[in-house]
């Protein structure tokens, strides 16, 4: 019956096949309604929980919107500029979403049972467009409350409850319309590859814009930009036409903000219908990848495990390596740190963005002290951020920790890995953090900053390094303890996220902003010497969880 | 029967692939008949599943030329869903169906209608899941999943069926049914494209062999003369 010598005339299966598909699956339905509700009651729940005073709030100041307060008017000068550019890297993050994932994706069943089989690419693609252009339209219409609500918590729109409502509706609509617009684009995009070369280019223009357009937000948020700006950006794209409704609304000057939203509209019509078209052809090798990759992506997320989230995207994402090449070490005891420096300089993004945190945290850390009153917030926060790039430059641990087979070959104890890993990120940091630190020493007349550094840094570093070797996530986590104040499984789980940064920013944060904030050397011998006492505690911790998870 | 020298009906000609700078593949000629079957052998890593992705149209080549029954060779190509069967590259199957529904699925999607429960009984006896029909596949050993799949390429029709090392999780005893099957199939006028490290399977099977090592075709002729210098 099947094998033929003639070609075959491919039969129009659509119909039957996704009858038949939906037959057998009809018994399952009241299990997957049943599933989907819990889902909706644990969300629901959650927000409940967690939200419910804030929603309650919001809807109360909805009611009686406050007067506009002192900083109303400089709001409203910024808007113009920091909607615009808002709204520009949402469209960015929508339409570059489309080269790893899309707005088409399938599941991996679909994808290898049907794929292959004449079945209309159409009926199978273009309900999954649909599907995602509807959520991502709603979702836009839930992320457009947030800018409208601020100009009402600014006190602008008007007074009543009507102004406000009409205020975040039309953030709504606008937002809602720039994410449609967004969903249509990126399905184009992931229809035809050739348009990638192109997006790579209007990315980075897109970017340098955004950029402009955020200056532009904090100049008009502290002076006088000249009025041609704001028109300009008003009318130079959707992300222009898309805040004018809002700002127009809320008592700013856009005069021909029904226009501007008619514009919007229009244009995302437009895209979505196109992308509606275009969705019927994309191509089949595209679907498997996107396939692959978010099936390796949900496995990872079930078991909360951000590394493998990070793999999956890592694989699927367009990112350009460099090829750098490092003659290795003749002694044993550099190899590591060979290693680790291939690993940071071959991921030369990764290097960038700890470097640029580095910098904005000695920045943070250098104006809090200049005042002589570090608070501990700035100091806090500008921890934070130091942690955050150690933990970036952690890369050669992580991989080593991940799949504990890795450094079988290699001729050290599992457990003083996490020494030997620490020695790169130490090194980058105390380079990238220390020119500025020293300069700033130099000029303030201040060599604690460098002292205080050089604590700081190891100490961040083993932090990282307790988490990179805090092994899996265990599933009993989720059953917690039952105790008066409730169960304890929520706090566990941000403890195993969190630890190390809780362990190495916390107390830190303490020392650091009592040896800033004054100038006796009680509070810098303190800080060196129970931040330096605590980073070797870190470390030596970090290296018993490694030696666990060889166990 | 299918005739002495039928002309081909897959040809590469000269085809090759780059990933980024590294050559997965040097430039491949391959020729498959109706009737006739190619092996593809080598170690992990020469190519095999690359140069059978791209005779699947389910990759593209760099460069060179890929023709199936005088036209371009792409999955997206209704023609080339309704003709060519893939093996091998399977990953996964619907969590919720049973293994006689996804055979059921196959058929239905093929045209073959109300003729699809015979066609589907029949495969079920032949790949012997008869009593496993109403087994969800998480159920299934990785040696019956195999089968699956199998079952899944004779519900169907093929004129060209790609297979993608199926002897894999298969004890020895189903490696010999899978030579007699393949053999049942060439017979009845198939076209087969096997990538194997089995030399058992490409000795019964396969009347060329060609071998590829990093991407590059080091040796191929008829099999007793290839295989006998691979063993």
């Amino acid at each position: 019956m099947t094998i033929t010598r003639e070609a075959i005339a491919v039969p129009d299966s659509t119909r039957p096949t996704i009858a038949l598909l939906r037959e057998l699956r009809r018994g399952r339905a009241r299990k997957r309604a049943g599933d989907a509700a819990f889902w909706i009651y644990v969300i629901v729940l959650a927000v409940a929980l967690y939200g419910g005073e804030q929603i309650a709030a919001a809807f109360r100041a909805l009611r009686h919107p406050p007067p506009a307060g002192a900083g109303a008017a400089h709001a409203l000068h910024a808007a113009p500029y920091g909607t615009a550019a808002l709204a520009l890297v949402v469209l960015l993050v929508l339409v570059r979403d489309a080269q790893w994932r899309g707005p088409v994706t399938l599941p991996q069943p679909t994808v290898d049972w049907l794929l292959g089989t004449p079945v209309d690419r159409a009926r199978l693609l273009r309900p999954r467009f649909r599907l995602s252009a509807m959520a991502t339209t709603l979702a836009g219409a839930a992320v457009g409350i947030v800018p409208a609500a601020t100009l009402v918590g600014f006190g602008l729109g008007g007074h009543t409850t009507g102004s406000a409502a009409r205020l975040i509706g039309a953030g709504m609509a606008s937002t809602a319309l720039l994410f449609a617009l967004g969903t249509g684009l990126a399905c184009l995009v992931e229809r035809y590859r050739a348009s990638w070369r192109w997006l790579r280019g209007a990315s980075q223009a897109a970017l340098a814009a955004a950029a402009v357009f955020a200056g532009m937000a904090a100049w008009a948020a502290v002076g006088r930009p000249p009025a041609v700006a704001a028109t300009v950006v008003a009318w130079s794209g959707p992300w222009g036409w898309a805040w004018q409704g809002m700002v127009g609304l809320a008592g700013g000057a856009a005069p021909l903000w029904p226009l501007a939203t008619a514009l919007l509209g229009v244009a995302a019509l437009g895209a979505v219908a196109a992308g509606h078209r275009a969705a019927a052809g994309v191509p089949g090798i595209a679907l498997r990848d996107r396939a692959a990759t978010m099936g390796a992506m949900s496995a990872a997320v079930l078991n909360m495990d951000t590394r493998g989230v990070a793999n999956a995207y890592g694989r699927a994402a367009v990112r350009r390596r460099a090829s750098f090449r490092l003659r290795p070490p003749r002694r044993r005891e550099l190899v590591l740190l060979w290693r680790d420096l291939l690993a940071v300089a071959r991921t030369p993004a990764r290097l960038a963005g700890a470097v640029a945190l580095a910098l904005l945290a000695a920045g943070i850390l250098a104006a809090a002290g200049h005042r002589g009153q570090a608070s501990l917030l700035p100091v806090g926060c500008a921890l934070s951020l130091g942690y955050l790039a150690a933990a970036w430059l952690c890369e050669g641990a992580r991989l080593d920790a991940e799949d504990v087979r890795r450094s079988e070959q290699l001729p050290f104890r599992f457990a003083s890995l996490a020494w030997w890993h620490g020695a790169v990120p130490c090194l980058v940091l105390l380079v990238v953090a220390g020119v500025p630190v020293a300069v700033a020493s130099v000029v303030a007349g201040e060599p604690r900053f460098l002292l205080l550094l050089a604590v700081t840094v190891p100490l961040l570093v083993a932090g990282a390094l307790v988490n990179v070797f805090r092994g899996e996530f265990s599933p009993d986590m989720f059953a917690g303890v039952d105790t008066p104040y409730g169960n304890t499984a929520a706090i566990k789980i941000i403890f195993w996220s969190a630890w190390g940064p809780v362990l190495a920013v916390v107390p830190m944060t303490a020392l650091l902003s009592s040896a800033l904030g004054t100038p006796h050397g009680g509070a810098l011998a303190r800080a060196v010497v129970i931040g330096g006492g605590l980073a070797a505690g870190l470390w030596a911790y970090a290296a018993r969880r490694a030696a666990r998870l060889r166990a | 029967m299918a005739p002495a020298n039928p002309p081909p009906l897959l040809t590469l000609t000269g085809v090759s692939r780059l990933y980024g700078e590294r050559a997965a593949l040097s430039p491949v000629d391959l020729a498959v008949a109706p009737g006739r079957c190619v092996a593809v052998m080598g170690a992990n890593g020469s190519g095999k599943s690359t140069l059978l992705r791209i005779a699947a149209g389910r990759d593209t080549a760099t460069a060179g030329q890929v023709v199936y029954a005088g036209r371009g060779l792409t999955e997206d190509d209704p023609v080339i869903r309704a003709e060519v069967a893939v093996v091998g590259d399977m990953v996964s199957a619907y969590p919720d169906l049973t293994v006689r529904e996804h055979l059921q699925l196959v058929a239905v999607a093929h045209g073959a209608g109300r003729g699809r429960d015979g066609l589907v009984d029949r495969a079920l006896a032949e790949c012997r899941l008869a009593g496993h029909a109403g087994a969800l596949p998480g159920s299934l050993s990785s040696g019956q999943q195999q089968a699956l799949h199998l079952a899944a390429m004779l519900v169907r029709p093929r004129r060209l069926i790609v297979l993608d090392e199926p002897e894999q999780r298969l004890d020895p005893a189903a490696r010999r049914w899978l030579a007699g099957l393949l053999s049942a199939e060439k017979r009845a006028g198939a076209a087969l494209l096997v990538a194997t490290h089995h030399v058992e399977l490409a000795a019964a099977v396969a009347d060329h062999v060609l071998v590829l090592r990093d991407g590059v075709v080091v040796g191929e002729g008829a099999p007793d003369a290839v295989l006998a210098v691979i063993q």
